[in-house]
């Protein structure tokens, strides 16, 4: 079986995501580092690192330089190249680092938690430079290199999360890995031997792999192995390009002086390995104002720009890639030849004002010499909160925005912006869609839920007893708040009075307190308290010609909305059922009917005409559908007339109350023959009863039990508000 | 995603369709029937998109560039001439190049490629342009696939048995796999009529351009929306979930979020989601009496004057993003990667939960501050200073940095060992115990070189340092554990 290199291909389809695959060779990496005598010889290069001031130099013998070991020199360059990995991909591109000498020492496992540099330098400091008096005939890196292809039979958490999630087709989940081995080889011939035994080390590895649960057998294992040799000395090893040693195994073989000629390898080599591109920042202004760490800086006030390169993902180049703008995107060639570098350039920020960009990938980066004045300066900036558009330089000399720098929780990404034309632009009017003539929305208190509404990151630690999932709960959240929810002033009177605010925010809540059904009752009994001082209303004028209703068809249009309100919580909890019984006990019952008979047949067509347009609203909840519908049959009517309506002005007083008379009245219709309005009223219903979606009776009712036919009391009370209306 | 309709005027498209003695049709009537059907059907239900026509034969043309204008495009289909041969390769240059030049390389477009199926002959037949395909030099590359995503349908004025007849149906299957694979190639089935054609153009039609209708839901409050464009399905792993990741049609708000907080995210495609009108009665408009006819509002009319959760929503977002832009706006949803943890900075997204579970808001009781972002466990290596010496300039910096702060003793003393414990653990991790005696060494160099107005603190502390630092590079485990740090010699000059 072939394992072709999938992810050097371009994504190929337009909905593909163009993303190495999650269980590629890059998603285990062994590094296998050569813990034996000879590794304690010195690299030869040698570090000056008593730079004497000249005012001091007079009279001082300098310390003599001192060189790195070529384990040193191996050590830190594997640091260097999983600083970079781990900046780039903090999860799931695994290390697992094995050092090898009479016997072999795994410093970390594949978990999560072992994956910092933090976690392999304490572990290296233990292990310590290779003990140079060691019998070497004891020694070898095939121990090492043996322990690697076990430790790519192991499973990772990714691995194993992945394959309880696909269940029968966890097979999908392949074990493919790397192994990069650095070491000092013999010869050739010794490379072909240490590459014999991982092939044979693989296949036994494989059979013992196929009877665990812990362990997967080796699809593909990629095996680097560079050899290391100090300066000034001819190389033993022959550099080779990747072949293929099996269906499993690829090799090859890099012949390296240790010190920056390793470093630079290894730099490469994590470029190619996790398809990372360079970009370099440039012109960045380190004036005193944009720096934040000039403090030891001798000539602070001077100012210059400065060149930072970031390594990242590929694919924040892939439009330069595609639109062969690479080239005079000021691409530059390093002096290696190898490695390719962007330059984009720096554009001082504005003043930190909130733009959403239309951003088409945001990829994590990593400071390819990370302790550098400018690099640090400029990491720290961006850590400060501040964000750095970057300018692509185009050959036209045309400006374009083409990335940004930001960081998000103290991880800096540089983001793709998009520059070219907008396929959306130019898009119809909302004014002139559905509901866009409508002008009474109720924006600010739509705001003031949305502040409510908002999402707060939840522990994955902290156990809801309900079982649900935090974004569960906030949709929840979401269910309740819009169980009664007129969307325009005039619909509403409750949620125009500030007298109501303190019952219809705590009604909503999933449960409430002794205090909060306290505050309930206050709320109703102060509602009480207007009425009998007979306080004017915020009632809607929207629709009704002159005066509109009554002060007492006010309150009764206020104290049936409050009931709806309530009704759609009352079962949530036996607390809210007690501020729905407050409500049902303190409020002013319907009036007599007496003054039904006004009605005009006129209005009856037109409301019989609209409900078979079809634009009534599907709720039969309760009478706010046909007061809404009438209402709006009317704004249409009579356009001209419409005054908006305001909590602030509301109708002036003009009649007195009838508290006391229709407290005692009866509220069924038991006189008389059936009117013409209740025959409508009765079509009413029965239409709503056609489009409902839940019993209103089943959703609210108690211990299984429900009064039914309830509405009929308040459709009554509506045909006599109506009639008020419509008095003139 | 802008449509590119590219059309054969080769002479071939004029050949006759025989119809058993009725009138006669040309290939390329039924072709422009077929288009003048999607332009149609466009224009009443996919308005938004760009559009533009392009004509090829052995030279292309671009009669439309992209536009909304249907009717435009209409006319130019009527006023089509013929040329000479059929020549694929430059034709799809000039798409290359069309859609480029608007859009760039990163907009995914559909090409719409409308041919009678044979493909031309000899050199710039597209026979010869798959044969020479591995024969190119950078210069001459076949323009597939293009830089930008791309969706291929082939719509043939001929039936599939009529293409197997020679190669043109490999050609094309060729063509469509070189392209990226995504699209299809359509062909006539039954005798070449108007109303197979029609039907082919519907299968287009249903597949492509059919608009994506959803209903927003926010709890109890929701609107039946349009979303534009249609949203593609996405593959985030062919390898270990192959089926593509679709988006439902039950568009549901979770919560609310501010705009500082999402910072910029990076999405797969934008949408516009513009509220629509289903009319879910099954009865008809009733139209009573004739003399009310005048006071009837239309359908889109009392659409209009209902309310609308879309329109609430978009007026309260712009209220209370963008109070004072006068700048024309609308809803728009943006699609994140798949997956649990789209964006870093907002954890998971199954683990943002309603804020009045908080014990205090998260974002106090001004607004002053947010639970965002969330912090990642391990700091990244340039938030932490992390030691590297693989250039020389940054040991000797470390070192300086040392000897700096060994000359301000006993002033600088905090700083003095937090430095030298900073090279002390990453000489060890590298095992450079070289290191650590030089350093010694200096320490040492640094003490016998202290003015006689020095502090005797400062020379206590330079040998004390010195000694541990010799101490820690014999590797003794007692002196050289990792974690363990030099601390400050305890010494009292007080008296």
């Amino acid at each position: 079986m072939l394992f072709p290199d999938r992810e050097a291909l371009p994504s190929q389809g337009f909905h593909q995501i163009c993303k190495m695959k999650m269980f590629s060779v890059a998603h285990k990496t062994v590094f296998v580092v050569d813990h034996c005598p000879y590794m304690a010889e010195s690299s030869r290069q040698q570090v000056e690192c008593d730079v004497l001031t000249k005012s001091r130099a007079q009279g001082v013998i300098p310390l003599a330089p001192v060189s790195k070991s070529l384990w040193t020199c191996a050590v830190e360059c594997s640091m260097e190249y999983c600083r970079i990995l781990y900046d780039v991909y903090p999860k799931d591109k695994l290390v697992n680092y094995i050092v090898s000498d009479s016997e072999f020492h795994i410093l970390n496992s594949w978990r999560r938690e072992d994956q910092s540099t933090h976690e392999l330098m304490s572990a290296l400091a233990a292990v310590g430079p290779p003990n140079p008096r060691e019998d070497p005939e004891c020694c070898s890196i095939l121990h090492g290199l043996v322990a690697a292809v076990e430790s790519l039979c192991k499973i990772t958490e990714l691995q194993h999360e992945k394959r309880i999630a696909l269940m029968d087709t966890a097979d999908r989940v392949a074990n493919r890995g790397r192994i990069i081995c650095l070491t000092n080889a013999k010869s050739d011939t010794h490379v072909r031997m240490l590459e014999d035994c991982i092939q044979e080390t693989i296949i036994e590895q494989n059979k013992l792999a196929a009877g665990s649960d812990r362990l997967m057998a080796i699809q593909q294992c990629e095996l680097v192995l560079v050899h290391i040799y100090p300066q000034g000395e001819d190389t033993l090893v022959s550099d080779r390009p990747k072949k293929e040693i099996s269906p499993l195994l690829t090799s090859e073989v890099h012949s390296v002086r240790a010190g920056r000629h390793l470093a630079t390898k290894l730099n490469i080599l994590v470029q190619q390995h996790f398809d990372l591109a360079s970009t370099t920042i440039t012109n960045i202004p380190m004036k005193p104002t944009l720096n934040v760490c000039e403090q030891e800086e001798q000539h602070a006030n001077t100012s210059a720009n400065y060149d930072v390169e970031l390594l990242h993902h590929r694919d924040a180049h892939l439009e330069f890639f595609k639109s062969g703008d690479l080239h005079m995107a000021g691409t530059s060639t390093r002096e290696n030849g190898l490695k390719e570098t962007v330059t984009l350039k720096w554009c001082t920020p504005r003043t930190n004002s909130i733009e959403l960009h239309y951003c088409t990938g945001a990829y994590r980066i990593s400071p390819t010499d990370v302790n550098s004045r400018p690099s640090s300066c400029l990491t720290n900036f961006l850590l400060n909160g501040r964000s750095v558009l970057l300018e692509q330089p185009r050959k036209s000399g045309s400006k374009v925005i083409s990335h940004m720098l930001s960081s998000h929780g103290g991880e800096i990404f540089l983001h793709v912006l998009n520059s070219n034309r907008s396929t959306l632009e130019d898009p119809p009017s909302i004014s002139e869609g559905c509901g866009g003539r409508v002008t009474d929305y109720r924006i600010t208190d739509f705001g003031e839920f949305m502040r409510e509404n908002r999402l707060t990151p939840v522990s994955e630690s902290s156990h809801d007893p309900s079982g649900k999932l935090p974004a569960e709960r906030a949709k929840a959240q979401l269910e309740r708040h819009t169980r009664y929810w007129p969307m325009i002033i005039s619909q509403t009177t409750i949620f125009n009075m500030q007298a109501v605010v303190p019952l219809a925010n705590l009604i909503v809540k999933e449960t409430l307190t002794d205090e909060d059904v306290l505050t309930c009752q206050k709320t109703v009994y102060n509602l009480v308290d207007m009425e009998r001082k007979n306080d004017p209303l915020p009632i809607s004028t929207v629709g009704s010609r002159g005066k509109g209703p009554k002060r007492d068809e006010q309150y009764r249009i206020m104290w049936n909305e409050l009931e709806t309100l309530v009704k759609t919580h009352a079962g949530a909890t036996d607390r809210h059922q007690r501020v729905l019984d407050c409500i049902i006990a303190c409020r002013s019952k319907p009036p007599e009917e007496e003054d039904r008979k006004k009605r005009g047949r006129k209005r009856e067509e037109r409301e019989d005409r609209t409900e078979k347009n079809g634009s009534k609203e599907t709720d039969d909840k309760s009478w706010q559908d046909s007061e809404r519908l009438k209402g709006l049959m009317d704004k249409d009517e009579q356009e001209s007339e419409v005054i908006k309506d305001s909590p602030d002005s509301p109708e002036p007083l003009n009649k007195k109350p009838r508290l006391t008379s229709e407290e005692i009245q009866p509220p069924e219709r038991t006189k008389g023959p059936v009117s013409l309005l209740t025959m409508w009223s009765n079509r009413i219903t029965a239409v709503n009863s056609r489009k409902h979606q839940e019993f209103f009776g089943r959703a609210s009712s108690v211990n299984s039990k429900f009064e039914l036919y309830q509405h009929l009391k308040d459709e009554n009370g509506m045909d006599v508000h109506e009639n008020g209306k419509a008095t003139r | 995603m802008p449509t590119v309709v590219l059309m054969d005027v080769s002479l071939s498209m004029t050949r006759p369709v025989s119809l058993d003695g009725i009138e006669e049709f040309q290939r390329k009537n039924l072709a422009v029937h077929g288009l003048n059907m999607l332009f149609e059907h466009m224009a009443s239900n996919y308005r938004l998109e760009f559009t533009s026509l392009m004509a090829f034969s052995s030279l292309w043309e671009l009669l439309v560039p992209f536009t909304r204008d249907y009717n435009a495009l209409q006319e130019a289909l009527s006023n089509l001439e013929d040329y000479d041969k059929t020549c694929v390769e430059a034709a799809l240059n000039g798409v290359s190049n069309v859609v480029q030049q608007e859009w760039g390389s990163a907009c995914p477009c559909q090409v719409v490629l409308v041919t009678d199926g044979s493909l031309g002959i000899g050199k710039g037949s597209l026979r010869h342009s798959l044969q020479t395909l591995k024969q190119r030099g950078d210069d001459k590359k076949f323009p597939l696939p293009f830089p930008f995503p791309t969706k291929l349908f082939i719509m043939c004025i001929a039936n599939a048995e009529e293409l197997q007849m020679t190669d043109a149906m490999d050609n094309l299957e060729e063509l469509l796999c070189l392209s990226g694979g995504d699209g299809q190639i359509f062909t006539m089935e039954g005798p070449l009529c108007m109303k197979s054609v029609q039907t082919m153009f519907g299968k287009l039609i249903d597949l492509v351009y059919s608009p994506f209708h959803a209903v927003l839901h926010c709890g109890n409050l929701s609107s039946d929306v349009q979303v534009f464009p249609r949203p593609e399905p996405v593959v985030m792993d062919e390898e270990v979930e192959p089926m593509p990741r679709t988006v439902s049609t039950d568009l549901e708000i979770v919560g609310f979020i501010e705009i500082a907080d999402i910072a910029s995210p990076p999405v797969i495609s934008r949408h516009l989601v513009l509220p629509i009108a289903v009319n879910k009665d099954v009865d008809e408009v009733g139209t009573g009496t004739t003399d009310e006819l005048e006071e009837e509002p239309s359908a889109s009319q009392m659409a209009g004057k209902s309310p609308n959760f879309c329109v609430l929503l978009h007026g309260s977002l712009k209220f209370a993003f963008l109070p004072l832009s006068k700048k024309k706006s609308n809803l728009m949803m943006s699609l994140f990667d798949p997956g649990p943890e789209p964006l870093p900075w907002l954890g998971k997204i199954s683990h943002l939960g309603p804020i009045s579970e908080a014990a205090d808001n998260p974002y106090g009781e001004d607004d002053s501050k947010s639970p965002f972002p969330v912090q990642p466990q391990v700091k990244r290596s340039y938030a932490q200073n992390v030691t590297v010496w693989i250039k020389a300039s940054g040991l000797q910096t470390d070192v300086q940095k040392i000897l700096r702060n060994a000359r301000k003793l006993p002033d600088k003393t905090q700083t003095f060992y937090k430095e030298l414990n900073r090279l002390r653990k990453a000489a060890l991790a590298f095992g450079f115990w070289e290191l650590l005696k030089g350093v010694a060494d200096l320490l040492e160099r640094e003490c016998t070189m202290l003015p006689d107005s020095a502090h005797p603190d400062a020379a206590f502390q330079l040998s004390h340092a010195a000694q541990q630092l010799k101490l820690a590079s014999t590797g003794d485990s007692q002196y050289a554990a990792f974690d363990h740090n030099i601390v400050p010699m305890h010494t009292d000059f007080s008296s």
